[in-house]
């Protein structure tokens, strides 16, 4: 069944799914001559075997290593030769492949990740190298703190396997097998769940039919799911002797599909949007204590947090943390009518701008469907923007405070963090 | 149906402009043609400095007046400086055209407040601390002093936390003062606008801005190559930079060794990426082209095991010494030029991309090209303008500068 909306600014979006549970969403934009795709399917960090962690991420570069009738040097040719701008990579929910190019290129390139999705090669030459730059990234980390830092405050945050570090384990990496991986990914691969989106100079009925053409007989079965644990959360310290100290904060926030969710978006604005937002102005303008300093807000289906991150010399870290906590408590006595306007005006920036970008609304259709259930129309997101009124949000703000934190440090000491916030 | 106008004011202020009413949004910006190069060893990092002051205030406005009015847009909105230039931008909606221009021309003429320098002092050495974290930018500093010995452009961008530290209020006015003239600066606008109220507003904003004579010195490069190895034992990983000469942004030759340098070293299909990344030797490895005000280079990057940084680095050369020998085929060099062409129409579809292409390309050669001629000049490229750049620019001297945890 098809669903056609008027997106706003001239585009449409149709919806459809087929008969394997692929859902396939298509956004025409009459303005620009190129098209872009997201395929997101469930094969993520969170799906990965208890005893294989890291195994999505080497799966997402060794797919690519040939499939269909081509090998790995064949298929990277072909995609370079139509010019396709692309990357894959694996998420803590979803693989995901992006893909860009001029629209003329569409049927040419569709084929080719039917290919990739439902008929890869995954050769024995491909999985050793594959598998060492896994395993490199591991240390890649170790050099690059602000690097290591987000994935230490996901992974102690956020309940297992969502907080699961996409490189994974380097014990994981060592024990894996090409048979057991490619095992590991028919077990996994299904339409169902997966999510393919097309934005761009296309139309739908014939993208619909290149669909069907290539990815209808993709094997359908219930996404892979693994039981949650509770999160670790506290206080952790990591001892490194960098230059700065990394801190990461970070506390639960309610899910990107509940109705309040746009609330939570502009409070997220008014803290760490532009540069008159709170947390720069206060602690970066007002104190000089660190070059960055932001909050930013991450969900999955069901979950939601807040992250916040600073980095500063050891000697003004607890100062930069004090001051950052501060700001969260301050926040839930609410905000002032021109933060609102401001938060308001920029969000609807944001929309219209993307609204340009055939990458941009690609992605964004998709991830779109993965939270709401449908796509969304630019005007529907403008009107829900603008919905929100200064009294909805500071009750909002008075309702949801900053709960229970949980802090990561990295650096040459510990920090201080007040036990009554600790989660 | 897009348009180009160019006019320039009395002063001698350029104002370029490539006007599509079909766009929803439109992107301004000030470059100004001066960086680390055109600053003396005395004042090392005031470029950069300075761009963040001239966030913090004007004759008429407070520095949070500045952040909340970019914000009260809704406007993305930054700035950057590099070696040669720097850039003021904002990508807005088109009603708020006017009030980005006239936020962005006050805070070309700086309040430079003396409580505002020493606040902000504090966040720029936080900026040195957090780069000194970055193995790969400490790297590349590096090599461009190795590479540029005693030419500008070997200074640092950020400076270091001595020559910040000693830094004066007054100094950074005096090189103020000599590099922001109006005849040293472009104002760029691209995406939907009314040129005519741009250019009334500009007039008004801008006219009275007295001109300056300014010029950038254009020392000759004295490269003699060399290698150094820097040691650092907390890193896990061993990087290595190589550096040589290549055309400058002036050059003929530039589309031609924009071209090879994407054959050599892009992320995805590349030559080093079939020698190094594909077989797992090294989980980087590019290769660029680096086209400067009258001086350009091409710069190699990877990043390996300590263990296997011989094998990593005779690839490379083995590598770079093949296509000194053989030059590339001409599949390599028809899928290159599509992988590019593609990038400038997707970077042409937002008035952010198109604004910085017009924008550098008028401080740097000034001339206006449309996206269409861009791609005509891409397309001529063959075989033989390759090998004409090889010839000139054979991958010679070389400078190569590694850091790892181990000695050499």
């Amino acid at each position: 069944m098809s669903i056609v909306k008027t997106a706003g600014l001239k585009a449409r979006q149709d919806v459809t799914t087929l008969s394997n549970g692929l859902t396939l969403l298509v956004e025409s934009m009459p303005d620009v001559r190129s098209a872009a795709l997201t395929i997101l399917t469930p094969m993520g960090a969170a799906s990965d075997p208890a005893n294989g962690l890291g195994s999505a991420n080497v799966l997402a570069d060794w797919i690519t290593r040939g499939a269909g009738e081509r090998d790995n040097r064949a298929l990277t040719d072909y995609l370079d030769s139509l010019g396709v701008q692309r990357s894959a990579s694996a998420e803590t929910v979803f693989m995901r492949f992006s893909a860009s190019m001029l629209a003329d290129k569409l049927p040419q390139v569709l084929p080719v990740y039917g290919d990739i999705l439902l008929r890869p090669m995954l050769p024995d030459a491909g999985f050793g190298p594959a598998r060492d730059l896994a395993m490199q990234q591991l240390d890649a980390i170790e050099d690059e703190p602000a690097q290591k830092l987000n994935l230490l405050i996901k992974s102690r945050h956020f309940p297992q396997p969502y907080g699961r570090p996409v490189v994974g384990k380097k014990e994981h990496l060592t024990a894996l097998t090409p048979a057991g991986l490619r095992q590991d990914f028919t077990s996994r691969s299904t339409a169902r769940g997966s999510i393919l989106a097309v934005a761009g100079a296309v139309e739908f009925s014939a993208v619909r039919d290149m669909v069907e053409k290539h990815f209808g007989s993709w094997q359908s079965k219930e996404p892979v799911q693994m039981p949650a644990q509770a999160a670790a959360g506290g206080v952790w310290h990591e001892q490194q002797s960098s230059n700065q100290v990394q801190i990461g904060l970070a506390f639960d926030a309610i899910p990107e599909s509940d109705p309040d969710s746009i609330v939570l978006q502009l409070a997220m604005n008014i803290l760490s949007g532009g540069m008159g937002a709170r947390l720069f102005s206060e602690i970066r303008e007002k104190q000089g204590l660190c070059y960055s300093v932001s909050a930013g807000y991450m969900s999955l289906k069901h979950l939601g947090a807040v992250l916040g991150y600073a980095g500063t010399v050891p000697e003004r870290a607890q100062k930069t943390l004090d001051s950052f906590l501060h700001e969260l408590q301050r926040f839930s006595a609410g905000a002032q009518r021109d933060e609102l306007d401001r938060a308001q005006v920029g969000m609807k920036a944001r929309v219209i701008m993307n609204g340009e970008s055939s990458a941009a609304r690609a992605g964004a259709i998709a991830h779109d469907f993965y939270h709401y259930g449908r796509p969304r129309t630019l005007d529907e997101l403008r009107g829900r923007i603008e919905s929100v009124d200064l009294k909805r949000l500071n009750t909002f703000l008075d309702v949801h405070r900053a709960g229970k934190m949980t802090v990561v440090t990295i650096g040459p000491a510990p920090l201080a963090v007040p036990v009554d916030m600790i989660g | 149906m897009v348009t180009f106008k160019h006019t320039q004011l009395k002063n001698g202020m350029d104002i370029v402009a490539e006007i599509n009413p079909d766009a929803q949004s439109v992107a301004i910006g000030f470059m100004v043609k001066t960086g680390s190069r055109d600053e003396s060893g005395d004042v090392s990092g005031v470029s950069h400095f300075l761009e963040h002051m001239m966030f913090k205030g004007t004759a008429r406005r407070s520095s949070a007046d500045v952040n909340r009015e970019f914000d009260a847009m809704g406007a993305r909105n930054n700035a950057f400086t590099s070696n040669e230039v720097t850039c003021y931008w904002a990508h807005i909606l088109p009603e708020f055209l006017p009030a980005a221009l006239d936020l962005l021309a006050d805070m070309m003429r700086p309040a430079l407040h003396g409580a505002d320098f020493d606040m902000e002092k504090k966040v720029i050495l936080e900026e040195i601390a957090l780069y000194l974290d970055r193995p790969g930018h400490v790297l590349y500093e590096a090599i461009m002093k190795d590479h540029f010995c005693r030419h500008p452009m070997a200074y640092s961008i950020l400076g270091t936390k001595e020559s910040i530290t000693a830094l004066t209020r007054d100094q950074m006015k005096t090189y103020f003062d000599a590099r922001y003239g109006p005849g040293n600066m472009v104002l760029a606008v691209a995406g939907n606008m009314d040129f005519d109220e741009l250019l009334r507003l500009s007039e008004e904003k801008c006219g009275q801005w007295k001109h300056l004579d300014v010029q950038r010195q254009y020392p000759a490069a004295e490269i003699t190559g060399g290698e150094r190895h820097i040691v650092d034992p907390k890193l896990k990983r061993h990087y290595v930079a190589l550096m040589c000469p290549g055309p400058s942004a002036q050059h003929d030759g530039r589309y031609a060794a924009q071209v090879l340098a994407d054959a050599v070293g892009d992320h995805d299909g590349s030559r080093l990426y079939w020698a190094l990344v594909e077989p797992g030797l090294a989980d980087e490895a590019d290769f660029s082209f680096y086209p400067h005000d009258q001086v350009g280079s091409f710069f190699a990057y990877a990043s390996c095991d300590p263990a296997r940084s011989g094998q990593v680095a005779d690839i490379l050369r083995s590598e770079l010494e093949k296509i000194i020998l053989h030059g590339l085929t001409d599949q390599e060099i028809s899928r290159s030029k599509n992988k590019i062409a593609t990038a400038a129409v997707l970077q042409g579809e937002l008035p952010l991309g198109r604004m910085r292409n017009i924008c550098s390309r008028w401080i740097y050669n000034k001339e206006y090209k449309t996206l269409e001629e861009d791609l005509q000049l891409l397309e001529s490229v063959d075989a033989a303008a390759i090998k004409k750049v090889i010839q000139e620019y054979p991958f010679n001297p070389i400078t190569t500068t590694t850091l790892g945890p181990a000695a050499s």
